[in-house]
C-alpha cells in the first residue's frame, strides 16, 4: 500500500488549466519540494490535496483511501496538516489557544460535557492545554503563549502555524513557503526545526518554496511545475543542472 | 481558555455575585411597583434574547437576523400549551382549534422546556438552507424566514389562532422566572463560550478555511451555535408570551430583531458581557428616557411633550456609541475575576504608591 499517491491531477479554471496530469508519490519519512515560477499551480495542487478545491480530474490516496472530493476538515482528521501561503492565525486569539483549536476535532466530549465542564472534558482540557505548551515549546513559542497571536513578529507567526498544522497529529505536513519573508538566519533554523520535527514526529514533508538555498538543503526530492505541468523531477543536484527548469526560470538563452 | 489557577476562588466570588442579585431582586420584589418589576422583568428577558442572539452572531460571526422568528416559535409554543382546553375553545372563534392542541394542557415550566425544544428543533432543520450561505445572502436569507414565520402565524387559524392571536395567557412569569433563566442562559453560554467548541466557533468566525485547515467542521459548529441560540430564544419567547398575556403575529415583526441586534452591537459582538450591559442599559433607558416626551419648562423656554422625542435621543446615543466605540462597548472582551483583579492592582500601583 502506497503512503501518498497522487495520479493525472488536473485543476481547470474555466478556460484555464491551472494544474494539468500531476502525478507524485511520497514514501513515509521523505521531504519532497515543489518549486516554480509564479503562478506555476503549485498552491493549487496544494489546495486539492488539501481539499479546499475538488480537482477537475485525477486521483489523491492517503494510506489506501481516496480523499479528492472529501471536505478540508475531513482530511486534515485523516492525517495530512497544512499552513497556508499567506499566514492564516486566528489573530485575535492567544498563541496557546491557536494550537489548543487543532485538538477540538478530536476531543471525546460531548457539547454538553463541555459547556457543563464534566470530568471528562477537564481533563481533555488540561491535556490540551499541556499538549499546546509542548508543541509551542517545540517551535520555541512557549514564552509567548498568553500572546495575542496577531501581535506576533512575522517568523514566529509561520512558527505558530506550524505548530498548529502538528496538533492536529499530522503524518503528512504540506508547508506552503514557510520560509517566506524570513531573514536567512531565520530560513536556517526554520530549516533545522523542520529536520527535528520530522525525526521526533516521524513527518514526510511536502514542500512548497521560492527560496532555492533553503529547498536544495532540505529537500531530498523535487518536482518542477510550469504553468501546470510537471517538466522536471529529481534530486536538488539533477534539478539544479536541468535545462528545462533553467529555461523556465530564467528565460530562453 | 488558559488554565486559571483561581478557578475556586472564582467560583465563590460568582455565587457571592449571584446571591447579592438574587438579595437585590428580593428586595425590589419586596419593595417595588409594579412598572418598576415590568421593567426588571423585561431586562432579564433581553438579556435571554440578547446573549444567546450573540453566540451566532458574534461569537460565530453568521451575521442572521431570524430572531423574531425563534421567539414567536417560542412563544406560540409555550402559550398554546399551558391555555386550557376550555380557554382555546373559548379563544378560536373563526375555526377550532386542531387535535391535539386542543386537549392539552401543561405547567408552565413544561411548556418553556417545550419552547426549547421545538424551537431549537425549527432551528436545527432551517440551519440547513441557511449554512449554504455566507455574509450578506446568510442575512437576507434568515431575514426572510423571520417574515415567513410571522406570515404563517397569520395564516394558521387553526393552530395560532391567526391575526386574533391568543389572548388571556397566565401571567406566570416573573423575576424569578426572568431572571434565573437570565442567570442560567448567561451561565451556560459562557462556559460554551469558553470551552474548545466554543473556541471553534470563534475559529470559524475568524478564518473559515483556516478552522478547516485544523480539522474543524465549520457547518456543524455553526449548526451547533445556531441550534444552541434558537433554544434559548424559544424559551425567551415562552416567557415573552407570558409576560405580556396577549400575543399576535403583530408582535413578531423585524423590528423586534432590530432592538436585539442594536443591543448585541452596542455591547460589542462577540461579548457576553457587553449583550448583558446592553441589554440592561437599553431596556432600562428606554423607559428613562421617558422624561424627555414630557413637557418640560426650562424657565426660558417651554417645550410641549413630543411623543418619540425618546427614540430620537436614542439613536443619538447610539450613534455617539458607535463614534466613540466601534467595536461596541465591551469590544470582544469579556469580564473575569482575574480581569477586576488585574485593574484593581494597576490602579493600586498607580494612585496608593505611598500605601
Amino acid at each position: 500500500m502506497d503512503f501518498f499517491t497522487v495520479r493525472n491531477l488536473t485543476m481547470r479554471f474555466g478556460g484555464l488549466v491551472a494544474v494539468n496530469d500531476f502525478d507524485i508519490t511520497l514514501e513515509p519519512g521523505e521531504i519532497v519540494g515543489l518549486i516554480g515560477p509564479n503562478g506555476a499551480g503549485k498552491t493549487t495542487v496544494f489546495n486539492m490535496i488539501a481539499g479546499y478545491y475538488v480537482p477537475t480530474a485525477g486521483t489523491i490516496h492517503f494510506r489506501g483511501k481516496q480523499l479528492n472530493g472529501r471536505k478540508a476538515n475531513e482530511i486534515t482528521k485523516s492525517g495530512i496538516a497544512r499552513t497556508f501561503q499567506n499566514i492564516r492565525l486566528f489573530t485575535e486569539l492567544t498563541v496557546a489557544e491557536n494550537v489548543m483549536i487543532a485538538y477540538h476535532c478530536r476531543i471525546r466530549s460531548s457539547f454538553f460535557g463541555a459547556a457543563f465542564r464534566l470530568p471528562l472534558y477537564r481533563r481533555e482540557e488540561k491535556a490540551m492545554y499541556e499538549g499546546s505548551l509542548a508543541f509551542l515549546e517545540e517551535v520555541g513559542l512557549q514564552d509567548l503563549a498568553r500572546e495575542q497571536a496577531g501581535s506576533l513578529p512575522y517568523g514566529k507567526q509561520r512558527r505558530l502555524e506550524i505548530a498548529r498544522a502538528l496538533a492536529t497529529g499530522p503524518e503528512l505536513l504540506l508547508l506552503d513557503e514557510p520560509a517566506a519573508g524570513m531573514n536567512p538566519n531565520e530560513t536556517q533554523d526554520l530549516l533545522k526545526l523542520i529536520l527535528a520535527l520530522r525525526e521526533k514526529y516521524k513527518l514526510t514533508v511536502f514542500l512548497i518554496e521560492h527560496d532555492m538555498k533553503f529547498v536544495m538543503q532540505l529537500c531530498e526530492r523535487i518536482k518542477v511545475l510550469d504553468y501546470g505541468t510537471t517538466i522536471a523531477e529529481g534530486t536538488p543536484e539533477e534539478i539544479q543542472q536541468n535545462e528545462r527548469v533553467i529555461e523556465a526560470y530564467l528565460g530562453e538563452g | 481558555m488558559a488554565l486559571d489557577e483561581n478557578r475556586r476562588r472564582n467560583q465563590i466570588f460568582s455565587i457571592v455575585a449571584v446571591a447579592c442579585l438574587f438579595l437585590f431582586l428580593w428586595s425590589m420584589h419586596l419593595f417595588a411597583d409594579d412598572y418598576q418589576i415590568r421593567i426588571l422583568n423585561n431586562i432579564g428577558l433581553f438579556i435571554i434574547l440578547a446573549v444567546s442572539y450573540n453566540l451566532i452572531n458574534g461569537v460565530t460571526g453568521q451575521f442572521s437576523l431570524e430572531p423574531n422568528a425563534f421567539i414567536a416559535i417560542g412563544a406560540y409554543t409555550s402559550a398554546l400549551l399551558t391555555l386550557t382546553p376550555a380557554e382555546k375553545e373559548m379563544a378560536f372563534i373563526i375555526e377550532p382549534i386542531i387535535w391535539p392542541l386542543s386537549v392539552i394542557s401543561v405547567p408552565f415550566v413544561v411548556s418553556l422546556v417545550a419552547a426549547g425544544i421545538v424551537t431549537a428543533f425549527f432551528g436545527f432543520l432551517m440551519g440547513f438552507p441557511v449554512f449554504r450561505v455566507r455574509g450578506d445572502y446568510l442575512a437576507i436569507v434568515t431575514l426572510g424566514f423571520g417574515e415567513v414565520v410571522r406570515v404563517i402565524a397569520n395564516n394558521t387559524q387553526t393552530i395560532t389562532n391567526g391575526p386574533l392571536g391568543l389572548k388571556g395567557l397566565a401571567s406566570y412569569t416573573n423575576i424569578w422566572w426572568t431572571w434565573g433563566l437570565a442567570i442560567f442562559t448567561v451561565f451556560f453560554i459562557s462556559r460554551l463560550v469558553r470551552s474548545s467548541f466554543g473556541m471553534a466557533m470563534k475559529a470559524v468566525k475568524y478564518d473559515e478555511a483556516a478552522a478547516e485547515a485544523v480539522g474543524i467542521n465549520a457547518f456543524w459548529h455553526k449548526m451547533l451555535a445556531f441550534t444552541t441560540s434558537a433554544f434559548f430564544e424559544g424559551i425567551g419567547g415562552g416567557l415573552l408570551a407570558h409576560l405580556i398575556t396577549t400575543i399576535s403575529p403583530t408582535l413578531f415583526t423585524f423590528f423586534l430583531t432590530f432592538n436585539l441586534l442594536i443591543m448585541i452591537v452596542a455591547g460589542g459582538l462577540g461579548s457576553i458581557t457587553g449583550s448583558v450591559i446592553a441589554a440592561v442599559i437599553i431596556t432600562w433607558g428606554g423607559e428613562a428616557l421617558r422624561i424627555v416626551e414630557e413637557p418640560m419648562d426650562l424657565g426660558f423656554v417651554e417645550i410641549p411633550g413630543i411623543p418619540g422625542m425618546r427614540m430620537v435621543l436614542f439613536s443619538f446615543i447610539l450613534i455617539l456609541v458607535m463614534i466613540f466605540a466601534r467595536q461596541g462597548l465591551m469590544g470582544t472582551r469579556e469580564f473575569s475575576w482575574n480581569g477586576l483583579q488585574n485593574r484593581l492592582l494597576a490602579w493600586k500601583g498607580r494612585y496608593l504608591k505611598a500605601g
